[in-house]
């Protein structure tokens, strides 16, 4: 498991790297993942160690961003006076970005079926 | 009175070290986390957003000022990065499929996110939300981590953001299955990919308990969908601003 969390490690401190001094628009961890995909492609195999990681960092993925969430202690009173845009907002836009995606695919695959 | 004395110096040395906070952390979670295994995975109870809660209480409860927090909380935050290399692996593991879907899979991220975030946007700045809030609205399909580095790097709250993606993850996973339904979509992979472009990490958990072929399509268009967001969205955000 050490070794997993330690090429996790490396590969986005390269991509930090390369944000820092090459191509500041994009974020490091961003690049770092690019890094990494290319090296597991390029070696067509997941060492047992790094998919051991990689799993729980996606279980508990939310964990993570709890410190930055309870920082909305901050944006309460803004948040109370918009209340009603903020929730007509996220409902409906998720509700149309899953249809619109969905919709999309299944378009394609009618017509893959078609020809 | 003597007695009280003691309870009092740890309190005051315990809330000084960043420990409290990284307690406050975990524990929460793992409170939140309990709950959601004993609900069976109901999207409705959320590890996050009960944590949230519960940690955002306490620290008002006890007027612990939120910078004080996240010196200890920080070591949390931290592991984003980190968790975002990780994505790799998922990306990685659909790739094979993704071969003979490559064109589908592109229009259908470049669509779902344009909507996504034309939606937000549009709706939120209609009915008058502040700048800070619309701001915040652009990155809120991405997975969070991912999310508050473009956050920054368009010069919004990240902070917002990413509550505002937990809301979306949230919203995104309750209410997939029902839109699924009415609009007849079949095929595990669609339903993956639309919710892992529309409701990122918690889509993701959400497919993954359901199906694992959907999981792995949803996972996958999460990673994708968050890297094709921090190239676009920083430009285009520059365009419209100018």
């Amino acid at each position: 498991m050490i070794d997993g969390l330690v090429q996790l490690f490396i590969w986005q401190g390269l991509g930090e790297l390369v944000s820092k001094f090459l191509l500041p628009n994009i974020p490091g961890p961003v690049l770092g993942l690019l890094f990494l995909l290319a090296y597991l492609i390029i070696k067509d195999e997941v060492s047992p160690s790094l998919g051991l990681v990689a799993d729980s960092f996606r279980q508990h993925l939310g964990l993570l961003f709890v410190p930055a969430s309870v920082g909305v202690i901050l944006f309460l009173p803004d948040l109370k006076t918009h209340a009603l845009a903020v929730t007509v907002a996220l409902v409906s836009s998720v509700v149309l970005t899953i249809a619109a995606t969905a919709l999309v695919l299944k378009l394609f695959a009618k017509e893959a079926r078609d020809e | 009175m003597n007695e009280r004395l003691p309870i009092a110096e740890v309190w005051v040395y315990l809330s000084g070290s960043p420990l409290f906070a990284l307690i406050l952390t975990l524990a929460t979670y793992q409170l939140g986390y309990t709950l959601y295994v004993r609900a069976n995975r109901n999207p409705v109870v959320n590890p996050v957003a009960i944590s949230v809660l519960l940690a955002t209480f306490c620290i008002y409860a006890i007027d612990m000022p939120y910078d004080k927090y996240f010196e200890g909380a920080q070591f949390v935050h931290f592991l984003l990065g980190t968790a975002t290399v990780a994505l790799a692996v998922p990306i990685y593991r659909g790739c094979r499929s993704l071969r003979t879907k490559l064109v589908p899979m592109t229009f259908a991220l470049l669509i779902g996110s344009a909507v996504s975030i034309g939606s937000a946007v549009g709706i939120a700045s209609m009915l008058g939300a502040g700048e800070n809030i619309v701001g915040s609205m652009y990155a809120k399909s991405v997975t969070a981590p991912i999310a508050m580095g473009i956050a920054e790097r368009i010069q919004v709250s990240p902070t917002l953001t990413a509550v505002f993606t937990v809301i979306t993850g949230m919203l995104g996973a309750i209410l997939a299955p029902f839109i699924m339904n009415f609009l007849r979509i079949g095929p595990w992979w669609i339903r993956g990919t639309a919710i892992g472009v529309g409701a990122h990490g918690l889509g993701t958990t959400r497919a993954f308990s359901v199906n694992e072929e959907a999981g792995t399509y949803a996972s996958m268009a999460m990673g994708l969908n968050g890297v094709m967001s921090a190239v676009l969205l920083p430009m285009v955000v520059n365009y419209l601003r100018t």
